[in-house]
């Protein structure tokens, strides 16, 4: 029974530190939540912090190095994903290009869309990811978001919405409805799409942090041609998120890194507000210390089955324990605060504002990403087995 | 932090995975729940008699372990708890027999082969679990069937003392299949003991009961999904109203979360860890939880015939929250989690 790793992944794990250290933009330091600056482009400090991280190897490092990797064994990714989370350091300000469509455009794309691939993980070209509608939110599969092929082109007509960075976005991984006389998930067919096509619209859709990083994507008789269909038509159900494989094993180091975090900041928080003694208080800090520490275990304990090979439920749990844990967190880092808890002016609030606006965005984890009770009826079925309703 | 935590070993060894299939062999064949039914109803003592016989031929050897890594002492005491298996297994080999060592007492080697067993003292009237120079102990687990008492006292020292010589009397207390007793401490000189070995023994006894809890909880879990599973109402499976089925989830999360977390202690306590002392709390906090967790929401899955004798979920009900009160309740844990963060 050992505790420690081995020389080689002290190793690989010293030299993500040093490069962290040496080169992560101001802006994300101190692990703050970047909360996107009200710009019209990505900006440049953040342009440059991704393809640094792609040009050194480090962007996936599972990858070859012509992907922005440096063929990284999955213990060597699990450590790279802790050092990430250790400090909060996002890699991209924009998820979806490396996370979903770098990875998808790879394992389903022709030729010429995996051509693609590089610049969606570097960075170079902005993407977006067009699946959400009014009425296709947790049952995604009820898109409805048309697509009819007339010729050599699909024509494209209907409305997407909470799509993340759309104006900043160059292309959007666009799922659409190809096949409407189909059962609903066999209908689906995933297109490239041009943000700049005419007939597309994006309005910013202001969310509750007074931020603008979403918008509605409206699309009347957009033209798409027919070469931009990854994969085979209808059959677009297949190209899911997160085909990132390699970095299942250790997705959830992101969610127990920030917990880690918040507690020591809530430590902080009660020394300075002389809550210290207060027995409520301690109680309190020592049930989250006990939630974050436990689901810290659970997480490793999956990444073990997972470098096995086997099916790691644990990972099943991870996203539901980790999003309500965030919020709890960051409503005791109010609470602490007392009448200063609606004080949002960071020169007047504790550690500048930090819960608010954390809080405030931690609203956002149990919905986003499949929601809180998504979550739940997966657990329910396939890992419990329980019988459907 | 620590971020270079144990990810690989939590895998178990080949010789992990064979100590649990024996383990689990063992208890199913010949550890039936009517044996520790009869042992709870005792209306003729054969049943009592029966569950001591279980532990006296197929238990004792077991006790070696507490010798061991305490990852493996902990992965059988799991399955012993599961089945709410007789005898002072736990606290033999994970409490007495780890101070036994540490007072150098020339009985350990006996306690460890199973030929004699032990129990310990510590608690006061008010139910502090720490070494004192009070002169009565309460809340000691399954004096009755032990040979020896290792009163745990100030100093720390120790005084080793022959069961039979001790005036006890029983405890009237929730979980009869661990049952307690307050203890006159008798006179005699006290070892000296190193207080570090003690808060080792103290460790290793609070992640067995935790450990034991896990496996409580795992019973009721597995004895709910099956349950609800199979019992129709309103022409469908319980198990499958969603109003339910979340309830089942969060309980099972919490299961997941204290698994987790008393494999990891084990784990921290064997290598001696800078993580060790906030480990070993959130082990208990969360195993005990859990364990209550998975009784209540156990019971109401259960509906009415959770509620009766008929049915063996009162046992653990019983166990679960007996367990959680033993060596510092969930809360108590918590509080000493606090203490690490903020003193």
């Amino acid at each position: 029974m050992k505790l420690s790793w081995g020389p080689e992944e002290e190793a690989f794990r010293a030299e993500i530190a040093a490069f962290l250290d040496e080169h992560t933009p101001e802006q994300l330091r101190d692990g703050r939540d970047w909360i996107g600056e009200e710009a019209d482009e990505v900006p440049q400090w953040a342009r440059d912090w991704q393809a640094l991280l792609f040009d050194a190897g480090w962007m996936i490092p599972a990858y070859p190095p012509e992907l922005g990797g440096r063929n990284a064994t999955p213990l060597q990714t699990l450590v790279y994903q802790e050092e990430l989370a250790a400090r909060g350091v996002p890699r991209s300000v924009h998820f979806g290009g490396y996370g979903i469509v770098g990875p998808s455009l790879l394992e389903f794309g022709d030729e010429a869309q995996r051509a693609l691939a590089p610049a969606a993980i570097r960075g170079d070209t902005v993407w977006c990811v067009g699946m959400s509608e009014p009425d296709a939110g947790s049952d995604l599969g009820s898109l409805a978001t048309r697509a009819e092929l007339d010729g050599d082109s699909f024509v494209v007509n209907g409305q997407k919405v909470w799509t993340s960075y759309a104006e900043w976005a160059e292309r959007c991984f666009l799922y659409v409805r190809t096949n409407p006389s189909a059962p609903k998930h066999q209908g689906i067919s995933v297109l490239i799409l041009d943000m700049d096509t005419p007939g597309v619209e994006v309005r910013p859709l202001r969310h509750i942090t007074g931020n603008a990083e979403f918008a509605e994507v409206f699309l009347v008789d957009a033209v798409v041609p027919r070469s931009n269909l990854v994969g085979e038509l209808d059959e677009g159900w297949r190209i899911t998120m997160g085909s990132l494989a390699h970095e299942r094993g250790g997705l959830w180091l992101e969610g127990v890194g920030y917990a880690q975090r918040a507690l020591d900041g809530l430590v902080e928080l009660a020394r300075d507000r002389g809550l210290a003694g207060d027995p409520v208080v301690r109680r309190r800090l020592g049930e989250l210390h006990e939630e974050v520490r436990s689901i810290r275990a659970l997480g490793y304990k999956g990444f073990a089955s997972f470098a096995q090979g086997s099916s790691a439920p644990e990972h099943s749990y991870m996203k539901l324990a980790a999003s309500e844990l965030r919020q709890r967190l960051n409503e005791f880092g109010m609470d602490l605060q007392g009448a200063y808890a609606t004080v949002t002016d960071p020169t007047l609030a504790a550690q500048g504002g930090r819960f608010q606006a954390a809080w405030q965005m931690s609203l956002a984890a149990t919905i986003g990403g499949g929601t809180s009770e998504i979550q739940r009826n997966i657990v329910a079925n396939r890992v419990l087995g329980l019988p459907r309703g | 932090m620590c971020w270079g935590c144990p990810v690989v070993d939590f895998a178990l060894s080949d010789e992990q995975q064979l100590l649990r299939d024996t383990a689990r062999a063992l208890f199913t064949k010949e550890c039936p729940p009517s044996l520790v039914r009869d042992a709870f109803y005792d209306v003729t003592d054969a049943g009592p008699a029966a569950a001591r016989a279980f532990h006296d031929t197929r238990l004792r050897e077991w006790a070696a372990l507490g010798d061991g890594p305490l990852v493996d002492l902990a992965l059988f005491l799991e399955e012993s708890g599961a089945v709410l298996a007789p005898g002072p297994l736990w606290v033999s080999a994970a409490w007495a027999l780890p101070l036994l060592r540490a007072a150098g007492h020339t009985e350990a080697d006996a306690v460890a082969d199973g030929s004699l067993t032990a129990t310990v003292a510590v608690a006061d009237a008010t139910g502090r679990w720490e070494p004192g120079d009070h002169d009565e102990c309460w809340f000691v687990p399954h004096l009755g069937e032990v040979d020896r008492v290792v009163f745990l006292r100030s100093g720390p020292s120790v005084l080793v003392v022959d069961a039979a010589e001790v005036v006890g009397s029983p405890i009237e207390a929730l979980d009869r299949t661990r049952p307690l007793a307050r203890v006159a401490v008798p006179a005699g000189s006290t070892s000296p003991v190193d207080p570090a070995a003690v808060a080792d023994a103290t460790d290793r006894a609070t992640v067995g009961l935790a450990a034991e809890l896990v496996g409580v909880g795992r019973w009721l879990q597995e004895a709910t999904l099956a349950y609800v599973a199979e019992r129709v109402q309103f022409d469908k499976p319980v198990g499958s109203f969603q109003g339910l089925q979340w309830k089942l989830v969060d309980a099972s999360l919490h299961q997941e979360r204290a698994s987790a977390a008393v494999a990891y202690a084990a784990m921290c306590v064997d290598a001696d860890d800078v993580d060790r002392a906030s480990a070993v709390h959130v082990a208990k906090a969360a195993a005990g939880g859990s364990a209550r967790h998975w009784a209540r929401t156990g019971l109401q899955a259960h509906g009415g015939i959770g509620y009766t004798w008929e049915h063996d979920l009162h046992l653990r009900l019983r166990r679960a929250y007996g367990g959680d009160h033993l060596l510092g309740d969930a809360d108590w844990h918590r509080d000493r989690l606090a203490a690490l963060l903020l003193d």
